[in-house]
């Protein structure tokens, strides 16, 4: 019975081969046993592709750069992603959005039991009860059963915040934004992220300071979490590339938890159902 | 030379946080970043690379240059020239990184003042590095883990305690006040990484410009500025003019630079919307050939120090030395 | 206290052309009056108002910020209102997790026949904001240095 890691490049290979893709992005790791986004464009580079649980980023986001023609008169290029559950959500969010084309994309799809992170499990993995990706070409189920983490309340750690004083919960995030260095490595990562211009560097209308200093900081991270509200797949991204390891996904999360709590929605379920932030309930009452 | 106790250097660095500002590696959250102390125990001690270098402090990440009174004329004013501050900590790569900034911002007219100033007003005591760290090559670019260029002073561990060697006339001034007492000390060779690529000449870096190797390596690239930020040589900046205040008949302005990174799409868009790197291809592959072609030819000094941070700081494991061997490689 | 010793709060209030503006103009002709803390910034419905108004306005100097527009069902568009409850529902929590009092941002619906609901609501807010204070958000550096300094002892 050949691994997931085989299957993934059997998968990869034969998209190549049969000429269906001019990529497959998928995992690699470097020299030094990083993990990294893989752009294959070989069959014979295959060999390249890994999957492990170390496998923590968002391959989704790169479809934004596969998206436009090449040149006039040349076809947006065909690429191959591979997915997990929480990007394979991102993938429906894109085509929701009339990002990308679902012909365009071929979605090899991996059932995951969790990512870590600097080995410990992700936040989004620890309350996540999602084993298999709501839209893929082929499936790559992993060796044997996937050991079910019992979830108890998936907002746990948003939850506990909730609890805290408005004070408590700015000296919290006053301390994390302060390591903050406006890198945008979280906004780059995140395939809900596509402006072409974000509001944090627009000259006109001229929203935010380009000072690196706290009060902008923490206007960016706000005014992100809230663009994305609705938009969110909890893929954790954001977190995994800061490299300064501010808990971003809580802002996300909590945000994630409320729209749930209020619409019954979760994003990227179905490439065709609005997010709530764009449609409304004529009907609905809500505490404002 | 002289050579401290850990005691005496601490006693040392207390009163010195008295008397001046004292910048320091601090652990924040499990990130090591160079801030204020008011004394020894805030310091880190025992720390391998910090997470941020000390590049903030000569070169802020955000200051005001100017500032512009407009009432019934206007009225510009200068900036408040920089307090005195010791930086202690240095790790000899980042010294040298101060170096590569001068090159640019001292050693080329017009001068940019306001980096001259901090300059002037900073004292930078290094600490030597005992052996070259997990992600550094300080070596491949002509530097070394005890190198004491750029700095005024130069702490290396010995038996017992630090050797301190007083470099320049400000370290000089600095170490006549500091206790300890003179020995006879032969100072540790630091251990050095084997089988470290070699750095190509920049006529050889300008021929292979066009090998697909930058654009496959790009391919994963963010554009994120992750990798500059946390650089010692980077010091690309953004300039904007921001309301400050408002008084009756009056505005104010400030006119602030902020940290930036060519990595970003942005970065080179003009008015009109003209770009001349449009791909993250011909920007990863910029930010490369700008410290290892592009700033050696122009002003003389390399644009990498090998403290190995953008390694580190790379969300997508884009690997400088990486990058640097693989050009050894396509030139062999 | 003295009124120049008071803390006078600024109050931002994004008013949607058609209902709550018409509104605030008619508590001004039928002398119904309200506090002089409030700057009030009329956009055509409260569906235009962005939510990075609402946080520009607090990173401005803002100590509470209102939103008032039509009654559901009355938008002068037809649907802007019901975006803009959706949208403040969602905004509040998260300015609430983030550091800020729930009180300090208001969302009513008041229509342009309100001019004493207009007075009544941004003479209560006004008085809430003065209790609660300047915005935290002004002190956010004050409060890391605090926060810094008690993980040090």
């Amino acid at each position: 019975m050949s691994t997931m890691e085989e299957r993934i490049r059997d998968a990869a290979r034969e998209y190549l081969e049969q000429e269906k893709v001019t990529c497959v992005i998928g995992y690699e790791r470097s020299a030094r046993g990083v993990v990294r986004p893989a752009f294959i464009y070989e069959a014979d580079d295959v060999e390249r592709l890994i999957w492990g649980e170390d496998c923590n980023l968002d391959l989704v986001t790169y479809l934004h750069n596969f998206k436009h023609p090449p040149g006039r008169g040349v076809p947006i290029p065909k690429v191959a992603v591979v997915v997990r559950p929480c990007d394979a959500r991102a993938l429906n969010l894109l085509l929701y959005e009339q990002q990308i084309q679902r012909e365009n994309v071929k979605v090899i799809g991996l059932t995951c039991a969790g990512t870590t992170i600097r080995g410990e499990p992700r936040t989004a993995c620890q309350f996540c009860s999602e084993r298999v990706p709501v839209v893929y070409d082929v499936l790559i189920e992993a060796d044997g059963e996937i050991d079910v983490p019992a979830v108890q309340d998936e907002y746990a750690d948003v939850q506990e915040m909730d609890d805290w004083t408005p004070a408590e919960r700015l000296s919290y995030w006053a301390r994390e934004f302060d390591r903050c260095i406006r890198c945008y490595a979280c906004r780059q990562a995140c395939p809900g992220c596509y402006c072409y211009e974000c509001v944090a560097e627009q000259v006109e209308p001229h929203w935010s300071s380009i000072a690196l200093e706290l009060p902008e900081k923490h206007f960016f991270h706000v005014m992100r979490a809230f663009h994305l509200a609705g938009r969110c797949v909890e893929c954790d991204a954001c977190e995994a590339v800061c490299p300064m390891d501010i808990p971003l996904s809580k802002l996300n999360r909590k945000l994630a938890k409320e729209v749930e709590a209020l619409f019954g929605y979760r994003t990227g379920d179905d490439p065709e159902t609005a997010p709530p932030l764009a449609t409304f309930d004529p009907q609905e009452q809500l505490r404002m | 030379m002289k050579k401290l106790t850990q005691e005496q250097l601490n006693g040392w660095l207390d009163s010195l946080a008295q008397e001046q500002t004292l910048i320091a590696p601090v652990n924040l959250e499990d990130k090591l970043l160079y801030r204020e102390v008011s004394g020894s125990q805030g310091i880190a001690w025992g720390f391998e690379q910090t997470d941020m270098s000390p590049k903030t402090w000569l070169f802020p990440a955000t200051e005001p240059i100017l500032k512009i009174v407009q009432g019934e004329t206007v009225a510009v004013e200068p900036v408040d020239a920089p307090a005195p501050k010791v930086v202690f900590g240095v790790r000899p790569c980042d010294a040298r990184g101060a170096l590569a900034i001068d090159a640019l911002f001292l050693d080329k007219d017009p001068m940019d003042g306001q980096y001259a100033r901090h300059r002037e007003a900073t004292t930078l005591i290094g600490l030597a590095c005992p052996q070259m760290w997990e992600s550094c090559f300080c070596t491949v670019l002509g530097g070394a883990p005890n190198s004491t260029e750029g700095l005024d002073i130069l702490l290396t561990e010995v038996d017992g305690g630090y050797a301190i060697q007083a470099v320049s006339e400000k370290g000089k001034a600095l170490a006549a006040g500091m206790p300890g007492d003179d020995e006879d000390l032969t100072l540790p060779e630091p251990v050095l990484k084997e089988g470290l690529p070699a750095l190509r000449s920049t006529d050889e870096w300008k021929e292979k410009f066009g090998e697909q190797f930058w654009s496959r390596v790009s391919d994963r690239c963010l554009g994120c500025r992750a990798c500059t930020f946390v650089c010692p040589t980077c010091r690309c900046f953004d300039v904007r003019d921001e309301v400050v205040k408002r008084r009756p008949g009056e505005q104010v302005f400030e006119r602030l630079r902020a940290w930036d990174a060519c990595t970003v799409s942005a970065y080179r868009r003009i008015a009109g919307g003209h770009n001349p790197r449009p791909t993250q291809h011909m920007r990863l592959r910029n930010r490369f050939y700008c410290k290892f072609m592009y700033y050696p030819e122009d002003f003389n000094a390399l644009g990498c120090v090998g403290c190995g941070r953008c390694i580190d700081a790379c969300p997508v494991g884009i690997d400088i030395l990486e990058v640097v061997a693989a050009v050894d490689e396509m030139v062999t | 206290m003295t009124s120049e010793e008071r803390f006078e709060p600024k109050i931002v209030g994004f008013l949607c052309n058609w209902c709550s503006y018409a509104g605030a103009d008619l508590a001004g002709t039928s002398r119904a009056s309200y506090p002089q803390n409030l700057r009030i910034i009329r956009v055509p419905c409260s569906g235009r108002v962005d939510p990075l108004f609402v946080l520009k306005a607090f990173q401005d100097g803002a100590d509470g910020v209102m939103v008032l527009g039509c009654h559901p069902g009355d938008c002068h568009y037809q649907q802007g209102n019901y975006f803009a409850q959706r949208r403040y529902a969602l905004m509040h929590r998260l300015l609430e997790f983030t550091g800020l009092e729930a009180d300090r941002l208001f969302v009513e619906w008041v229509s342009a026949s309100e001019g004493k609901k207009f007075a009544d609501v941004t003479t209560a807010f006004t008085d809430k904001i003065r209790e609660l204070g300047p915005s935290p958000l002004k002190r956010e550096q004050e409060v890391l240095e605090q926060a810094r300094q008690e993980v040090m002892a």
